[in-house]
């Protein structure tokens, strides 16, 4: 077991650092000179080479790389070329308010979805099962943009329940993180980006719980419980639920890593100044540095909860075992 | 077929159907000339950047290409493709037929050097040059450098008059149209706005002299570009120095009709076309207290200067030396006569507070200033900084101390994620006024609600249809004059941009009234026109309608 966690670390890092030098050769492969972005072509030559020079452009590309390797490893993501800012800083507020939105759409999504899973299957084929099965299939099928779009007309426009985007009221400036993301103003321009990322993303730990349960409700053990005399509310939560939680737990983590990448389109409708547009911003404005980042810590992540996932499943999961540990 | 004011989609497929008829009747040609054609007209491309990027201009290139390919039997195909690819091709490898572009009418861009010498000087045909058409034309290069050195204002007119003839006839580009800046605001909120030539309510005009007459006197300014920089040295793009104008002053504000008046600067007087005498207005402070002096201007240039700030550096190396001459006064001396030196870089550079940047970046953890972030900006301008939260909202306080203080409390700029959630939160009250374009339609539509206005206001910024003319066929002024006659500008204007736009004719826009010549105007539609410009220079077309270059040419 040991040697395995250790091998696939290894991997981790492996996968990581191909991925860091993808992306280098990604961005640099991208049709147009970055300054061409970065400063207006009505400049002439000399303000052109000025810029490339302040931020590291004019060395030649396997020095660029050999420098962006070792800043890699340092944690020194160097600074913006557009804001100046350093990157970490900039990661670091825009990821907070990614993982604020997202944290609320996967909380919800993962309790209501189990939950639901678990009583559709406890019963199976009622008007309930089908009806949250259709439900949950049309909302992941649909794109988030329109179900966002929906939403903010009829709750927004319409009846005016809630605000069209942003994280505040314009003009609030909480004075602490605390403050800000505690605040009722944040709290209620999350409600809608939230129901929207968590109907998108309903459907897969709901079906996966109401698959697994119907697999353990087949077993014997179930019906020992039954015997027994226990309430069937008990056989259903302690007994089937407990056990078919197995695979909702796999599939969770690198659905939230995903989720964290993949929220570009929320956060556009909602106007969230998340790690997504900040991803569309860097990318379009060739500021390496900042798309660098971004892109490559939205990957560690993903791999990172994969990691988290086969290690989880390992200790989770007693059937599976490894190398000279195996049991026959 | 004259003009085509009014045309509407319908009209434009009953055109199309009679112009392929005229393109048919054009084999007529092919019997008198088959024997003496030279090769056919090859190709080319309209390059142009994406939909994503702007909506309109791929659909302009769509109608421009078919109208080429029906009423002259030469084929050109639209390809657009990334913004960032089309800087590269044209403006840095010359390696184009024809470009689609977008001048948005920037302050900087009214005084007419950019369009005269920058964009037609042929010592500007190099890389990174704005002359990428490859024009070269003595006589205007003669006009260009006179216009660029000539200090009366008058007499400079004449020139940039005359220069706009030449460009118009030689046609190196044509001007397809200038589309009005489309806004939008609460009327129920605010009272006062002042609209700028290039800039709509957009504008610094706006920002100080708008009154809010509900709620708490901040104007919510929306925005779908997100703010990018606060660093007067780094400052790059329109986005940044609307907000930075705010929280600096300028020797120079370039007035609601595109003028560069005084504004820190008191008085300013040419001694010799080579050196200036300015005195600075007493009094003004910045917003932490200390007074503004000339030291701090000396400071200002020198300073960009030192450390190359790309946006200034090329008018900076005009300016020889300053010297003090007494607490609020400067003597500048040019290292020869530049005229745009006053709205160009009075008008546009940022003062700086000497004790605050004489530390930078030596006292700050960054080795160069275009590195430094700036996060608490302090400038002597009529909006003090209160923050910044980066991708969502900038907001800024009046500086009631000013020589000319804001009549509201402060602007707060929010970013939206598109046109579409600017518009909605206009409608429900969440926003006041947009800062910059919003879509045509989207306005039009604001304009129906109670309590809001949409508006377009006149621009001096076009968009242009640029071809290279060091490569056939663009290298014959026959033929670009003859295609200026074929273009849709009709449909571009009406359709296109909903209406939202005029015809444009001249480089310097009739927004741009002291400097726009009214004697040059957008070429007549006219197709028969256009074919009598290429039979007379020797072109004809084959019994396919297929235009041929007259014989002996061609690439």
């Amino acid at each position: 077991m040991r040697e395995y966690i250790i091998q696939r670390i290894a991997y981790t890092f492996v996968t990581i650092f191909v991925v860091a030098s993808i992306l280098f050769l990604i961005f640099r492969m991208l049709p147009g000179d970055p300054t061409a972005q970065v400063i207006s072509p009505a400049l002439d030559e000399s303000a052109q080479k000025r810029l490339k020079q302040a931020f590291g452009l004019d060395k030649p590309l396997y020095v660029q790389y050999v420098l962006y390797l070792k800043n890699l490893t340092l944690l020194n993501w160097g600074r913006s070329f557009t804001s100046s800012y350093k990157v970490t800083d900039i990661l670091w507020y825009r990821f907070w308010n990614t993982v604020f939105l997202m944290g609320a759409g996967m909380c919800f999504t993962l309790v209501v979805g189990p939950g639901l899973g678990m009583i559709m299957a406890w019963k199976r084929n009622s008007p309930l099962d089908v009806g949250a099965t259709v439900g949950a299939l049309i909302f992941q099928s649909a794109p988030p943009f329109i179900t966002g779009l929906v939403l903010l007309m009829v709750l927004s426009y319409r009846l005016d329940l809630f605000p069209t985007g942003g994280m505040h009221t314009p003009g609030f400036h909480p004075e602490s993180l605390v403050a800000q993301f505690l605040s009722r103003d944040f709290l209620h321009h999350l409600v809608l980006p939230t129901v929207t990322v968590a109907l998108f993303y309903l459907a897969t730990p709901m079906l996966i719980m109401r698959d697994s349960m119907l697999e353990v409700l087949g077993s014997d053990f179930i019906e020992l419980a039954k015997a027994k005399g226990l309430a069937p509310h008990v056989v259903m939560i302690k007994h089937a639920a407990r056990n078919a939680l197995l695979a909702v737990v796999t599939v969770s983590s690198i659905m939230i890593g995903f989720a964290i990448g993949g929220q570009v389109i929320v956060e556009q409708v909602f106007s969230w100044p998340g790690m997504g547009r900040l991803m569309v911003e860097a990318a379009s404005a060739h500021d390496y540095p900042v798309a660098q980042a971004t892109f490559l810590s939205l990957a560690a992540l993903v791999i990172i909860l994969n990691l988290a996932a086969d290690i989880a499943y390992c200790y989770l999961d007693p059937r599976i075992s490894l190398g000279k540990e195996s049991v026959p | 077929m004259g003009d085509e004011k009014g045309i509407k989609r319908r009209d434009f497929l009953r055109m199309t159907g009679a112009a392929v008829g005229i393109a048919a009747l054009g084999g007529a040609d092919f019997s008198m000339a088959a024997a003496k054609l030279g090769k056919k007209v090859e190709r080319s491309k309209l390059m142009t950047t994406t939909a994503t990027f702007d909506p309109v201009r791929p659909e302009m290139a769509r109608a421009i290409c078919e109208a080429f390919s029906r009423h002259l039997g030469w084929d050109a195909e639209p390809y657009p493709i990334d913004y960032n690819q089309n800087v590269q091709k044209v403006i840095m490898e010359h390696d184009y037929d024809m470009w689609l572009v977008r001048f948005t009418g920037s302050s900087i861009r009214i005084d007419p050097n950019v369009f005269i010498y920058k964009a037609h000087h042929s010592s500007q045909y190099k890389k990174g040059g704005y002359n990428w058409a490859g024009y070269n034309n003595p006589e205007l290069d003669r006009l260009a450098e006179e216009q660029q050195s000539e200090m009366d204002r008058e007499r400079r007119q004449e020139i940039v008059y005359k220069a706009q003839e030449i460009i118009h006839q030689d046609q190196p580009e044509n001007v397809l149209v200038n589309p009005y800046m489309t806004n939008a605001y609460r009327t129920d909120r605010l009272r006062n706005l002042v609209p700028q030539m290039g800039e709509g309510i957009g504008s610094f005009w706006t920002d100080v002299e708008m009154e809010v007459v509900q709620g708490d006197g901040y104007v919510r300014t929306g925005a779908t570009v997100a703010l990018k920089n606060l660093n007067p040295i780094a400052v790059k793009d329109a986005n940044e120095f609307k907000e930075l104008r705010m929280i600096y002053d300028r020797l120079f504000r370039i007035s609601p009709k595109g003028v560069a008046e005084p504004w820190a600067a008191k008085s300013l007087s040419v001694v010799s076309p080579t050196v200036i005498d300015m005195t600075l207005r007493q009094g003004m402070r910045f917003h932490d207290g200390q007074e503004v002096t000339a030291e701090d201007i000396k400071f200002t240039f020198d300073y960009y200067k030192t450390w190359k700030a790309p946006f200034f550096l090329e008018s900076l190396k005009k300016i020889k030396a300053i010297e003090i001459t007494g607490r609020y006064s400067l003597r500048f001396e040019l290292t020869s006569p530049y005229a745009p030196l006053i709205p160009n870089l009075f008008g546009s550079i940022f003062i700086l507070p000497k004790h605050i940047w004489k530390d930078i970046p030596e006292k700050v953890d960054v080795e160069d200033p275009l590195k430094y972030p700036n996060e608490k900006p302090v400038g002597s301008g009529p909006f003090r900084f209160d923050y910044w939260q980066r991708g969502a909202e900038l907001k800024v306080s009046a500086f009631k101390e000013h020589f000319h203080p804001p009549k509201c409390a402060g602007i707060i700029r929010i970013v939206y994620g598109s046109h579409d959630s600017m518009a909605a939160a206009i409608e429900k009250g969440e926003c006041d006024r947009t800062r910059y374009i919003l879509k045509p339609s989207l306005m039009q539509d604001l304009n129906k609600l109670p309590n809001v206005a949409g508006r377009g206001y006149p621009s001096h910024g076009f968009y242009d249809l640029s071809y290279h003319t060091r490569r056939p066929p663009f290298d014959d002024p026959a033929f670009r004059r003859a295609i200026a006659h074929v273009l849709p500008k009709g449909i571009i204007k009406d359709v296109i941009l909903d209406g939202q736009g005029d015809p444009g004719g001249s480089v310097i826009a009739p927004a741009n009234e002291f400097w726009h010549n009214p004697s040059v105007k957008p070429f007549p539609r006219d197709i028969e026109m256009a074919r009598r410009i290429l039979r007379k220079a020797g072109y004809g077309w084959d019994k396919h309608g297929k235009l041929h270059y007259p014989p002996g040419r061609g690439a």
